[in-house]
Order: structure tokens, then C-alpha cells, then sequence
């Protein structure tokens, strides 16, 4: 099996699964436990903390709390500062942004969404001209989870700030963290993070927000993190992000310009008279996003898949309009006809070229067959 | 003073001289329904009762009473001795503490030294003496206590009538084999036809890679549900993918529709005839969709040789399926968005009227028995307890 469907989540680690089993094993207590060991691991932790943030921000100013999942980091950001006057978003969220901002909005917070370039990056002067003195929150993608288009979030967050000093801005790095280069700068307050999309494991993401910032829990009990999120943390899952990280970081460029070779080679073999690119130039490595004429997304997924390679798409087999396109694909400009046949191929560091080469190789076949049967 | 389910039913009464049959399937039904919980079924004179059974588990036992059909209503009653003390400690001890109320008393045993009116005065008059906040009131209660006493020296107290599903037991009318989409529809027609006693098994076309995974389960789930008013019954899945593929390939693209049905209905009645199933069930109603025209059912009619084909909801409007179906508990799953049904080769504008000579021209184009042979390779079974 040929698994190209990495944007959704990664094949742990086998190397952070390894050095982090001792966890499982023998170093299996609760880091709140008053006993030496407990103390220890306790002290573990805040060191795999302070690994994780310093990959992408200054421990000096940031801090970062444990969650559950990359979802659960967008809720505490919208949740905490996005309670009054206005929330100002954009069109190319992850649906974790907008559920969360949409129940804000239920609950009298007014939300104003930017529109997507074609290129489905934010267009950040309509952005801008959303902000007010009345922003509490602004919530920027920084590569969206479909296209792999990549938004400057640390030039939008300056210019967000110049007009409003007092917003706060949150962007979701679920699909950049371990990915593409990049620092936090000190107009960004929150970076939401997952494990599971760079190696680690599911049910552990992260919150990085600046330290003067004053975090609310919403969930409560232990005081596990500072009180910000209670809840016997998950130390196996934690390290794994740790030494997946570790090992991401380290290869950040090369695995990069490797992707990259990647992608522009699906691009040169795939079949032109079918397949058009939707993914812009310079996005991330990792995610190109394609449409293939006449095919049904759904349908050549399923096809793949028949033949061994896993890969995801932007549209569904659902009898619901709304939920049948991708919100992001028609946001960026595309009809609902192209939406249609939206796929999404995404790569991880383990992609190998043959596995790419023999991916383009099923994909034009089943496009083909699907293609001419639609004749 | 001990708990015990009271079952009476619906129109088993009128049966005569095979009544016996009947009662046999309904308490084989009742049993099947209570499998794995410890109970006894005991018959008794135009009822059941169930007994010694945890009571912890009696809103189980009630709630699974409430899917076997054949079942008129249910009473949760107090068994007490015939003797007016422990009559009036039972009456007691299920009666509200205030409310205007009245008590009813039914006298099976007529050796019973007291009249029903009389012992409805006694119990009566103890429970105003015993609750302050209680008035009676014979006309208008706000609830009831029930006296029911019986002739082997006993007497069932209760105070609620829960509506059992009514209908005759299933296996009691024969088999049947429902065309099941993952529609609002389907499952209610195979309801309504189980409810008449019949054991209706399910059989779904997919067509894979064109629908998805999900879409088959949903199905799956459906069927789950309306076994649950059936004991367990067979789920059949055929593929017709090829089938789709060909007319998309050979024939009008307006007929894509009626030329398939009849592919199903023929794959419908040959899987009937070997599975000993008596006739079909589809969820048709006349005019909801292009297909369900009167034309369109001649149409796939005459492609069915031997078989009867029963449509239960061919007259009713949507909101009343949407109503059945709410009620037998399909609808949740029937409205998840997954489609069952290919819509890439659907025609933008169908033959909503089709004749029978243009019809039979483009299907000639096919090879009918071949694709018919082919799709029954797919075929998959599930069997659903």
C-alpha cells in the first residue's frame, strides 16, 4: 500500500515509538505523583515542553501547554479570546476554526470571515479591512490543510496588530509544525500544533501562547498545566511528539526541497489532458492538491485505493450540498463542477520516489478509466 | 408483592381455530426478544406475563416489549395475594402522592367475596386516608390504580398502560425480501410489512467505487433497525457497478434509471425464488420521484415473473413516512448524507414517463441475463441478530 494521505495523519514514528516505549513500560507513573519518580517525570515533561516550543518559538516569551489534539488547541484560542466585540477569520480555515467561531457566534460574538485569493491563500487587505477596534481575536491558517497554501502569518499578525494593537491572533499550524521553516514572531499570541501529523501520536496537541497571556481552562480538575488543562497527561504521546519533532526539525530542509522534487514530478508525469493543479506555487512541500477532470473526487479515491494507494479528497459522496464540496476549493473561486473532483496527495518524509512515481502511475490509469466511462 | 410485566395482545383474539400457531410464534418472538436477560413467560387467560426477572433490568425488558409486534399494550404491575390488605399495601405503594385519581378493579375471579365497584370504594377510600394530597375523580383522573384480580388467587396491581407496536406476530405471514436504499423510505415499508407478520429479510444495490464504504454501512445500520422488530433477519448486498456502467455505456441516458430497476427487480425475484422469499417490498410512493411514476412501475412489474411486489407506502405523502420512520427509529440514520445511490450517471433529466417499446429497444442493446450473472457473484450476506 502506497499511503499518500499524510495532511490526515502521519504513520508514527517507529523511531520516536521506540525510544518513547520506556514510558509505556517502566516510566508509567503520574507526573503528579509526589513520589520521586513521579517528580522526575513530571520534570520530563517540561523538558519535552521546552524542546517542542523552542523549535519554533523563544522560550523566553512563549509557553505551551499540552492538549488533546489540534482541535482542542483551536477551541481554547477561540474559547479564551474570542468572547466579545468581533472575531475576525478567513475562508480557508480547518473546520475546528470554523464550528468553534460559528458557536461564538451563537453565542452574540460577531464573526467576520476574509475572503481566499485563487490562490486560496487569505487576501489580507480584505482581512485587514475586517479588523476594528471592537477585534478581540484574529485567526489566520498558517498552511491550509487542502491547497498546502501558505499564509505569511507572521506579516499578517504585524499588520493585523497595526490596526488594532489590542487584537489577539491565533493561527492554526496544524499543517506546518515540522513542516516548512518558520520562527514565531512577536505579534503571533497562539500557534496551535498536532502530533499526529508529523510522526507522533493522535491524541496529543499543543497550544503555544505568549506567557503574559492569562489562559482559561475549560476543562478543570487535577490543575495538570498550570491549571490552563487538567487531565492525567499523556506522557507516552507527549514524547512521541518530542522525538518526532526532534527528528523533523533536524531534516526540516532537505525533507523539504525532497517534497518539493516530488511534488513538481507528479506535476510533469501526471496526465495534463485530466489532472490540473490546484495547489499554488510555493506551497507547502507537503500537500498538492489536484483536480482531475470529469472524475469524481470520491470515486478515483476509491478507485486508488482499489489499486493500493491511499490518498484524500476535497469532496465527498454526500447527498448534502453543504457538506459535498470543499468549503476551501469554492472559497479560493473554483464551481462547484471542479470542487467535484478535488484530490488531495500528501507526502511525509517516509514517501519515497518510487512510491511517488508508481502513485502517478495508478492515478493516471483509474483517472483514465473513470474518464472515459463518464464519456 | 412481587414485579411482573403484564403483555396483552393485539389482534391475535380473533384468530380461530389457528390461534394456537399464532400464540406460539408471539411467545417465541417475546422470548427471542428477551434473550439474555433470566425471566419467565408464563400464559395466562388472554395474556402473558412475564416474571421473575431482576427488577433492575425492567425498563430493559419493557423497552425491547416495545419492538415485537403482536403486542397491544404492556402494564408494569405489582403480584399481590386476592387479600384486600395486601391489595391496598400494593395500591399504596404505586399510587402518586397527590392528584385527582380514581381506582378500576377487574374481577376475573368471581369468587371473589366483593364486587369490583366495592373493592374500587375500598382501595379508594384508603388511599385518600393514606395520601392528603389525593381527590377522587371518576370522570377526569389524572391517573389511575388498576385492580385486576385474577382467579388462581391472585391480584395485579398497576397504574400505566404502555402502547406495545400492535400488529401480528412476524414469521406468522410468511417471507418477504425488502429492496432496501439507505433512503427514509425502504425501512418503513419493510416495517409496515413485518408489523402484518410478515419476516421480511432486506436486499441492497451498491455500486462501488461510484458510492462509498460508508453509504453500505449506513444501509448495515438500517437494516440493524429494522431487525430489531424482527428478531435478526438477512441483509443481501449486490453490486450493480457493471450494470450502471453498461447502460451509462449503451443506452438513452434517460432510461438510466428505469433500465436499472428492472436489472434490480430481476435480481430481486431470481434471490427470492432461492431464498424461499414469497414476494417483493419496495419503499415506492407514488410520484416522489421520477422513477416512482405508475409508468415506471409497469415498467419494472413486468420484468417480475411469479412474484407479488408490495408496496405499502404507494399512497402516502412524504411527512407521513417521514413520521413512521421517525417512530421506528430509521430516521436518524436514513438522513446521514451519504448517497447509495450513484449520481455521476444519473440523467440530468430522466424518463419520467417511459414506453414500454422505447424501453425494451435500448435494453435490447444489453446483455441482460450476462450482467445479471455477473452482479450475482458480488453477492454478500449478512446475517443481522
Amino acid at each position: 500500500m502506497i499511503y499518500m494521505d499524510n495532511a490526515a495523519t502521519t504513520r508514527p514514528d517507529p523511531d520516536a515509538l521506540r525510544r518513547a516505549e520506556i514510558y509505556l513500560t517502566e516510566k508509567y507513573f503520574n507526573p503528579s505523583g509526589l513520589y520521586r519518580e513521579g517528580f522526575e517525570l513530571n520534570k520530563e515533561l517540561d523538558s519535552a515542553r521546552k524542546n517542542i516550543l523552542s523549535c519554533i518559538a523563544d522560550e523566553e516569551i512563549f509557553d505551551l501547554i499540552f492538549t488533546s489534539c489540534g482541535t482542542e488547541s483551536d477551541n481554547t484560542a477561540v474559547f479564551n479570546f474570542g468572547r466579545r466585540g468581533n472575531i475576525v477569520t478567513t475562508a480557508g480555515e480547518h473546520s475546528a476554526i470554523i464550528s468553534t467561531v460559528n458557536e461564538q457566534k451563537n453565542r452574540g460574538v460577531e464573526v467576520r470571515i476574509a475572503p481566499l485569493n485563487g490562490d486560496s491563500t487569505v487576501n489580507i487587505e480584505a482581512l485587514l479591512d475586517l479588523i476594528d477596534e471592537k477585534t478581540s481575536l484574529v485567526s489566520v491558517i498558517h498552511v491550509n490543510n487542502e491547497t498546502g497554501a501558505i499564509n505569511d502569518v507572521n506579516e499578517i499578525a504585524r499588520l493585523a496588530k497595526e490596526r488594532n494593537p489590542r487584537i489577539i491572533f491565533h493561527t492554526d499550524g496544524v499543517q506546518s509544525f515540522g513542516k516548512i521553516p518558520f520562527r514565531m514572531q512577536k505579534h503571533i499570541d497562539l500557534y496551535s500544533l498536532s502530533a499526529h501529523k508529523i510522526g507522533g501520536l493522535k491524541g496529543i496537541g499543543a497550544l503555544i501562547f505568549k506567557k503574559k497571556l492569562l489562559l482559561r481552562p475549560f476543562i478543570f480538575g487535577g490543575g495538570q498545566e498550570k491549571g490552563r488543562r487538567s487531565g492525567t497527561e499523556n506522557v507516552f504521546g507527549i514524547k512521541t511528539l518530542e522525538y518526532a519533532c526532534e527528528k523533523k526539525f533536524k531534516n526540516l530542509k532537505a525533507d523539504g526541497e525532497r517534497l518539493v522534487g516530488y511534488k513538481d514530478l507528479m506535476e510533469r508525469e501526471l496526465n495534463p489532458s485530466i489532472f490540473r493543479v490546484i495547489s499554488p506555487k510555493n506551497s507547502s512541500p507537503y500537500i498538492l492538491c489536484l483536480s482531475a477532470s470529469k472524475c469524481r473526487g470520491e470515486i478515483l479515491l476509491h478507485m486508488a485505493d482499489d489499486e493500493g494507494l491511499v490518498i484524500g479528497t476535497g469532496s465527498a459522496c454526500s447527498s448534502n450540498s453543504k457538506t459535498r464540496y470543499s468549503r476551501v476549493i469554492l472559497a479560493s473561486g473554483y464551481d462547484e463542477a471542479t470542487a467535484d473532483t478535488v484530490i488531495r496527495i500528501s507526502f511525509s518524509p517516509e514517501t519515497t520516489r518510487e512510491e511517488v512515481e508508481e502513485a502517478v502511475k495508478i492515478l493516471n490509469r483509474s483517472a483514465k478509466k473513470l474518464a472515459d466511462k463518464m464519456v | 408483592m412481587e414485579k411482573v410485566i403484564i403483555i396483552r395482545y393485539a389482534e391475535l383474539f380473533l384468530k380461530g381455530k389457528n390461534r394456537g400457531y399464532f400464540e406460539r410464534a408471539f411467545s417465541n418472538n417475546i422470548e427471542k426478544a428477551l434473550q439474555g436477560i433470566s425471566h419467565e413467560l408464563i400464559k395466562t387467560s388472554g395474556r402473558y406475563l412475564v416474571e421473575n426477572f431482576d427488577v433492575e433490568e425492567t425498563e430493559k425488558i419493557v423497552s425491547r416489549l416495545k419492538k415485537v409486534f403482536g403486542i397491544h399494550t404492556m402494564s408494569i404491575a405489582l403480584r399481590v395475594s386476592s387479600s384486600m390488605a395486601d391489595i391496598a399495601e400494593a395500591a399504596k405503594s404505586i399510587s402518586r402522592k397527590k392528584g385527582r385519581f380514581k381506582v378500576e378493579t377487574h374481577r376475573a375471579d368471581k369468587k371473589f367475596p366483593m364486587h369490583s365497584v366495592e373493592v374500587s370504594a375500598e382501595i379508594g377510600g384508603l388511599l385518600l386516608e393514606t395520601y392528603r394530597g389525593l381527590s377522587v375523580d371518576i370522570h377526569e383522573p389524572e391517573f389511575t390504580v388498576y385492580v385486576d384480580i385474577r382467579e388462581n388467587g391472585t391480584t395485579l396491581v398497576f397504574s400505566e398502560f404502555f402502547e406495545g407496536p400492535n400488529g401480528m406476530p412476524v414469521g406468522t405471514a410468511g417471507r418477504g425480501l425488502l429492496l432496501i436504499s439507505g433512503g427514509i423510505d425502504s425501512p418503513v415499508a419493510g416495517h409496515m410489512i413485518a408489523k402484518r407478520g410478515m419476516k421480511v429479510d432486506c436486499l441492497h444495490f451498491h455500486s462501488y467505487p461510484y458510492t462509498n464504504m460508508q453509504a453500505k454501512e449506513k444501509v448495515v445500520d438500517l437494516a440493524k433497525t429494522l431487525a430489531s422488530y424482527e428478531g435478526g433477519l438477512n441483509l443481501y448486498i449486490v453490486s450493480v457497478t457493471k450494470i450502471q456502467e453498461a447502460i451509462h455505456e449503451h443506452c438513452a441516458e434517460d432510461l438510466m434509471v428505469t433500465l436499472l430497476r428492472r436489472f434490480m427487480f430481476r435480481i430481486a425475484e431470481r434471490l427470492a425464488k432461492n431464498t424461499s422469499h414469497q414476494c417483493l417490498i419496495t419503499g415506492e410512493s407514488l410520484g416522489q420521484v421520477a422513477s416512482q411514476t405508475i409508468e415506471g412501475m409497469t415498467s419494472s412489474n413486468s420484468v417480475v415473473q411469479d412474484l407479488p411486489i408490495l408496496r405499502p407506502l404507494v399512497g402516502f405523502d412524504k411527512n407521513e413516512i417521514i413520521e413512521r420512520s421517525v417512530a421506528m427509529g430509521a430516521y436518524e440514520i436514513s438522513i446521514l448524507p451519504y448517497e447509495d445511490c450513484c449520481t455521476v450517471f444519473l440523467p440530468k433529466y430522466p424518463a419520467i414517463r417511459p414506453k414500454m417499446n422505447y424501453i425494451l429497444e435500448e435494453e435490447a442493446k444489453l446483455d441482460v441475463d450476462g450482467l445479471i450473472k455477473e452482479a450475482f457473484e458480488t453477492i454478500e450476506k449478512i446475517e443481522i441478530k
